[in-house]
């Protein structure tokens, strides 16, 4: 899913100051997996905002939404007729979710309650990683299913650099090192001869593009 | 603030299994006290979301304790752990606002179970015994033995 | 027009003398010309570092151009953390322009370790792709995507080694692949463990890596039992034995550098007894005045005729 993080509260406070009528929208699809803007993470930082209104002796009008998906005009449009009687949306969606709002209610002041940080999978219980960034032009298979874009901590396509210590990265003692895991796999399959040939420079364009990359699809327009 | 203090109003959620008879002994306190005490009995202390404590901060309560089992008397394994970690994460988000961590607090009561939750409550609180004895347990219900001056609950986080 | 003396005291039969010389974090130039006088005459080529640890430092490039003017024949360490494929080419063939002729592949440590841990990483290209880049530079005269050079650069190519690195298993798989990617000489992370190195090398030779590729032993003399543990401990891809750290530690704290010393020569005389490794690297960093007295200790001098 897309991995998300609440930003700091005084951030979140900061943002929305001076205003009193607030609506705040969550997601209930990436960020209700990774816990950071569902449902529930609305209600919380719903009621912080209302104890704190309190504790200051100030007013305070806040009405939770969670949409099923912020990122589709159609979810957004649950938000349209009762946007204008707020005086700021406070999103608790991924950074898409975020910007998809402002382009159905481009006059609305929206202001983002998360820190979107990638595309990852849920470890464990509350524990979620980083798998992928998009790079547009995935050889994952070359690599063991295990993404050497992401995964290592210099994106090297012909690791391991010297720094691998016991499967631990050098830049993050906690985090594996990817080459490792890679080198693992294989050899645990019988397929270390992939290696032997040296991965070509990647093609960055791909991840880049000349601004924001766009997939159209003309047997899905209207 | 001590939660005898007058005017302190306390939300107690617990978990049920430490009393069979909670929906009776509760109710002890809370003619006696009236609104400024509430109880939120659950199936387990580890049901216990962050959200249920700032709502009742939110909804008036200045003090909110969370009563577990004993350590390593969950019934359902890790209730009483996982209780912890959730009352570890509330504090977290009201010291964001400013507010005392010790607004929250998780009590384990001591063994051997069960044991009256009007009990619980009164030392917790630091309040005297009911007030009429008489109402102390519902007819026909099994005596929960007492044993005078001792200390029921234990371990506060 | 100048030519890589490294490359020829390999070529000669030779065993080779390269040393590391670091670059101040500042502008002043002396201080590399003062290091390459205490080097002169004790090593055959100095190697640059380039922006080491991610830490900031007067720049691999115009350091190697002091040391040219000081008569050294400086090896251009470049890694893959800080720029991109247009300024890694552009910068290789700046360097064959003033005259540089060996230069050495890396990755580059990670920038969160050094003082910029908000940069950028780069990482266009890894070290072997790096290899592979120069190499066909040189050898073809093209740039990466087929557009041809007015004119080709002229250097002796290198990449490093971690014989002690993990994946341990695949390290001398990794060692062919860099041979295959272009790489002529290799100069080794500092080794303590001479047994295990020698393990190594046997494998290199099995594969015939030997006669592909000149392999220089990397040597680091330690100043202290403090030292030892320190990178025993904490830095990457290092094999300190434990028997070395207590003989460093058994000596007086006064006497730990001499000490020091005296392993490092050790190591070097081990190495010279190993077949297929062509000569040491000396990194000792921040403490360059001692290698005239290892290459001399170890009996490498005098050097052959520059």
């Amino acid at each position: 899913m897309i991995s998300a993080e609440r930003k700091p509260f005084g951030e979140i406070k900061a943002s929305i100051r001076p205003h009193r009528k607030i609506l705040m929208v969550g997601c209930a699809t990436c960020v209700a997996e990774c816990a950071a803007g569902g449902e529930k993470e609305v209600g919380l930082l719903a009621s912080q905002l209302r104890l704190d209104a309190v504790k200051e002796g100030r007013e305070i009008e806040i009405k939770e939404m969670t949409l099923d998906r912020q990122c589709v005009y159609e979810f957004i449009d649950q938000v349209t007729p009762v946007a204008d009687q707020y005086d700021v949306i406070l999103s608790l969606g991924c950074g898409a979710g975020v910007q998809a709002m402002a382009e159905v209610l481009p006059k609305i002041h929206i202001v983002p309650a998360l820190n979107t940080t990638s595309i990852a999978e849920t470890r464990e219980a509350g524990v979620w990683l980083e798998d992928c960034r998009g790079c547009g032009d995935c050889k994952l298979d070359y690599f063991a299913d295990i993404c050497p874009v992401t995964r290592c901590a210099k994106g090297l396509f012909n690791g391991p650099c010297g720094g691998s210590k016991e499967g631990r990265c050098e830049a993050d003692p906690d985090a594996q090192c990817a080459w490792q895991l890679i080198i693992t796999r294989l050899e645990e399959t019988g397929r270390t001869a992939s290696m032997d040939e040296v991965y070509p420079p990647a093609n960055w364009a791909r991840k880049q593009g000349k601004g924001p990359r766009k997939i159209v699809r003309e047997d899905q327009r209207a | 603030m001590e939660a005898n203090q007058q005017g302190v109003r306390v939300a107690i959620f617990f978990c049920r299994q430490l009393d069979p008879d909670q929906d009776t002994h509760r109710r002890l306190l809370e003619k006696e006290l009236g609104p400024r005490i509430r109880f939120f009995p659950l199936p387990c202390s580890g049901r216990i979301d962050p959200l249920h404590f700032l709502k009742a901060l939110e909804t008036g309560s200045d003090k909110v304790y969370l009563i577990a089992c004993p350590e390593g008397a969950c019934r359902y394994g890790q209730g009483n752990v996982r209780a912890r970690k959730r009352l570890s994460y509330a504090r977290g988000l009201i010291e964001e606002i400013g507010f005392a961590p010790e607004s929250f607090e998780l009590i384990y009561a001591a063994g051997p179970l069960p044991v009256s939750i009007d009990t619980l409550s009164r030392q917790l609180l630091g309040l005297g015994p009911a007030r009429s004895p008489a109402v102390r347990q519902a007819p026909g219900s099994p005596a929960i033995p007492e044993k005078k001056g001792e200390t029921v609950a234990v371990k506060h986080e | 027009m100048s030519e890589s003396r490294l490359k020829k005291v390999l070529g000669g039969g030779h065993f080779a003398v390269t040393a590391e010389c670091g670059p101040p974090k500042g502008a002043d130039p002396e201080v590399i010309r003062k290091k390459g006088r205490l080097l002169a005459g004790y090593v055959d080529s100095v190697n640059v570092t380039d922006n080491q640890t991610g830490v900031v430092r007067l720049s691999s490039l115009a350091a190697c151009v002091i040391l040219r003017e000081e008569g050294l024949d400086p090896v251009l360490q470049m890694v893959a953390r800080d720029r991109n494929r247009i300024a890694l080419q552009s910068d290789v063939l700046g360097a064959s322009a003033l005259g540089i002729r060996n230069i050495l592949l890396l990755s580059g440590d990670h920038q969160s370790l050094g003082n910029q841990p908000e940069a950028k990483g780069v990482f266009d290209l890894d070290s072997m792709q790096l290899l592979q880049t120069v190499r066909q530079m040189r050898d073809k005269g093209i740039v990466l995507g087929g557009d041809q050079l007015s004119s080709m650069p002229d250097l002796f190519i290198g990449a490093v080694e971690n014989p002690f690195g993990d994946p341990r298993s695949y390290r001398v798989a990794r060692l062919a692949k860099k041979v295959r990617a272009g790489a002529e000489f290799i100069q080794t992370q500092c080794i303590y463990n001479i047994t295990r190195f020698r393990e190594f090398m046997a494998e290199v030779r099995d594969r015939g890596l030997d006669g592909k590729v000149a392999i220089l032993g990397g040597i680091t003399p330690l100043k202290s039992a403090r030292m030892a543990e320190y990178m025993a401990k904490s830095v990457a891809g290092m094999d300190i034995p434990p028997e070395l750290i207590d003989r460093i530690k058994a000596v007086p704290a006064k006497e730990q550098r001499r000490e020091g010393i005296k392993i490092a020569v050790e190591t070097m005389e081990a190495l010279k007894e190993i077949k297929g490794v062509r000569g040491v690297h000396i990194m000792a960093i921040e403490w360059e005045e001692v290698v005239p007295e290892l290459v001399e200790k170890a009996e490498l001098l005098p050097r052959p005729g520059g």
